[in-house]
């Protein structure tokens, strides 16, 4: 994984957040069903690619987002109805609820390294699922939760199309912040535990502890993506937490580059605009995406961000040549 | 400072250290010599926690290590430089040496690199370099500033000389010295013997797991003569 200097880091980081502020402004400058639609849909995919990102500077690969999400999803949609729809409240339990159920989890599945470690995480997806579908009584079963009422704030209602993309946008930028937060302030630590973690350890590092705090915060930026989903649809439905579309949150951390925190929102924003352009070629449409995956990840390895980072690098290590700038340039690459 | 009584440890069915028993005083430069094989590793691994043991005692400063994790045996005082340098190679320079006190507050990590970067110029010529574009030598002065970055009272050097030009040898042993001087307590292993040696007080010849012969520096240097291991 490509790692960038702690000038790029920042940059990037502030250009993330400042990134997401300046969505708040589309709705204003724009009424386009399309573009609100992609929109919605690529600020609900940045706080779940957001959970795998986190899960990737540890080294580790999660398919656990979709269980997460629905946890969250589900929270606020039985909270809602329930007449819980403040949206502050209803962001808090988005995330506080699957961190809490993250936590337990991760003593079990955190002992585990590699494939074990994904094939468990799938694992758990498949399990939320059919709990979904098994207790109808708290999740409506196969029908879902429906007609859920729309979120308020102060009083006011969320409902039109305007304001569910504002409250997407406030989600997803809330969510960058936390992953911000969590990777800055722990990056030594994420960072040594995803290149040596038997390394780290014995330096002192309390490997668990790390990973542990990495697995909830994780859960609870899915919970947050699972928020945003069931506030658009206004609906709580298992098909819509598929184990499968963990592969396509992993796709959006991974080709917008899993070494900056920018890479998620990048990927969430070029294959989810690629998904709906390629819908118009009906059947065609999975091979073409899966297509662009794939050449994405034979051309750079280390995601769009790590292409345009090559680029922008490649005069200053030209520059190298020269004795006195060796460190320099080594430093920017 | 450092007892270790009657240690065993055992890969699978296959016994690496049998019946190990050595002492390391405050202040002293303990070497540990042997062939491939003879658990030099397994014993330092053994000592910081990196494999399980499966009989006797390791006590640091009177408190058994033996029950407690092995980042806590690091927090408690021990350095670990593991052998092959093992750096974080896509991390900068700066950033390996301060992994080297995760847990002792940002502050006294800030202090403890500034320290070292007196004593390793290398470290702050090199600040922003990704560790992994080091030469051999280079990252051998990155693990032993991780190292020694907690502070450590006891320092395990796992074959600090391995695969090093000469050059490297003499700057490693130069660094060494100045722990030394500082009043750092040394367990070392090394195949290379005859520099290893002149850093050394006292040394223990290992061979198939077990500990063959002990003495001073000297006693050691003439018995691994006679022995071959020079």
């Amino acid at each position: 994984m490509f790692k960038l200097s702690a000038r790029r880091r920042a940059r990037t980081e502030a250009a993330a957040v400042i990134t997401l502020a300046a969505t708040f402004a589309v709705p204003f400058v724009t009424s386009s069903p399309l573009v609100f639609s992609i929109l919605n849909q690529i600020l609900i995919a940045i706080p779940a690619a957001f959970s795998v990102f986190i899960m990737l500077r540890m080294n580790l690969l999660t398919f656990a987002v979709p269980a997460f999400m629905a946890i969250g999803g589900y929270s606020v949609a039985i909270a809602a109805a329930n007449g819980i729809t403040d949206a502050i409240a209803l962001a808090v339990l988005s995330f506080a609820i699957p961190a809490a159920v993250a936590a337990p989890l991760g003593a079990m599945v955190l002992r585990l390294k590699g494939v074990y470690f994904v094939l468990v995480t799938f694992v758990l997806t498949e399990i939320t699922q059919l709990t979904l579908f098994e207790m109808p009584w708290l999740t409506g079963g196969s029908n879902g939760l429906v007609a859920i009422p729309p979120t308020t704030l102060l009083g006011t209602s969320l409902s039109s199309n305007r304001a569910v993309l504002l409250l997407a946008t406030a989600l997803s930028l809330v969510a960058a912040l936390i992953a911000v937060s969590l990777t800055r302030r722990f990056r030594e630590h994420f960072d040594a535990i995803g290149e040596n973690a038997l390394l780290a350890q014995s330096l002192g590092l309390i490997v668990w502890r790390y990973k542990a705090l990495g697995f909830v915060v994780a859960a609870g930026l899915s919970g947050i993506a699972g928020y945003s989903l069931v506030n658009m649809l206004l609906t709580a439905h298992p098909s819509s937490f598929s184990p499968i579309s963990s592969v396509n949150y992993i796709a959006y951390a991974i080709v917008g580059g899993s070494g900056s925190i920018i890479g998620p929102i990048v990927g969430s924003a070029v294959l989810v605009w690629a998904a709906n352009l390629f819908n118009n070629h009906g059947e065609y449409s999975p091979g073409l995406f899966g297509l662009l995956i794939t050449l994405f990840v034979l051309v750079g390895k280390d995601g769009i961000i790590g292409i345009l980072s090559r680029l922008a690098s490649a005069p200053l290590a030209s520059d190298a040549s020269s004795p006195g700038r060796h460190s320099k340039a080594a430093a920017v690459s | 400072m450092l007892k270790v009584d009657n240690l065993h440890v055992r890969y699978g069915g296959i016994g690496a250290l049998r019946d190990v028993s050595l002492n390391v005083a405050v202040g002293e430069t303990v070497l540990l010599i042997g062939a491939n094989g003879a658990g030099k590793s397994s014993l330092i691994n053994a000592i910081i926690g990196l494999v399980p043991t499966s009989g006797g005692t390791i006590r640091f400063n009177e408190r058994e290590l033996v029950p407690i994790s092995c980042a806590e045996r690091a927090r408690s005082g021990i350095g670990y430089s593991p052998e092959g340098r093992c750096v974080f190679p896509s991390m900068s320079v700066t950033d390996n040496v301060l992994c080297g006190a995760f847990g002792r507050g940002r502050k006294r990590q800030l202090q403890a690199l500034d320290w070292l970067k007196s004593i390793f110029p290398l470290l702050a010529d090199r600040a922003g370099q990704p560790a992994g574009q080091l030469s051999g030598g280079e990252q051998q002065i990155v693990a032993l500033a991780r190292a020694m970055c907690s502070l450590p009272t006891l320092l395990l050097l796992d074959e600090p000389f391995l695969g090093l030009a000469p050059i490297w040898i003499s700057r490693i042993s130069n660094a060494i010295r100045e722990l030394q001087r500082r009043g750092t307590t040394i367990l070392m292993t090394e195949q290379m013997a005859r520099p290893a040696l002149k850093l050394a007080n006292r040394g223990y010849i290992m061979r198939s797991g077990e500990i063959r012969r002990a003495g001073t520096a000297v006693e050691i240097r003439d018995l691994a003569l006679a022995e071959e291991y020079l």
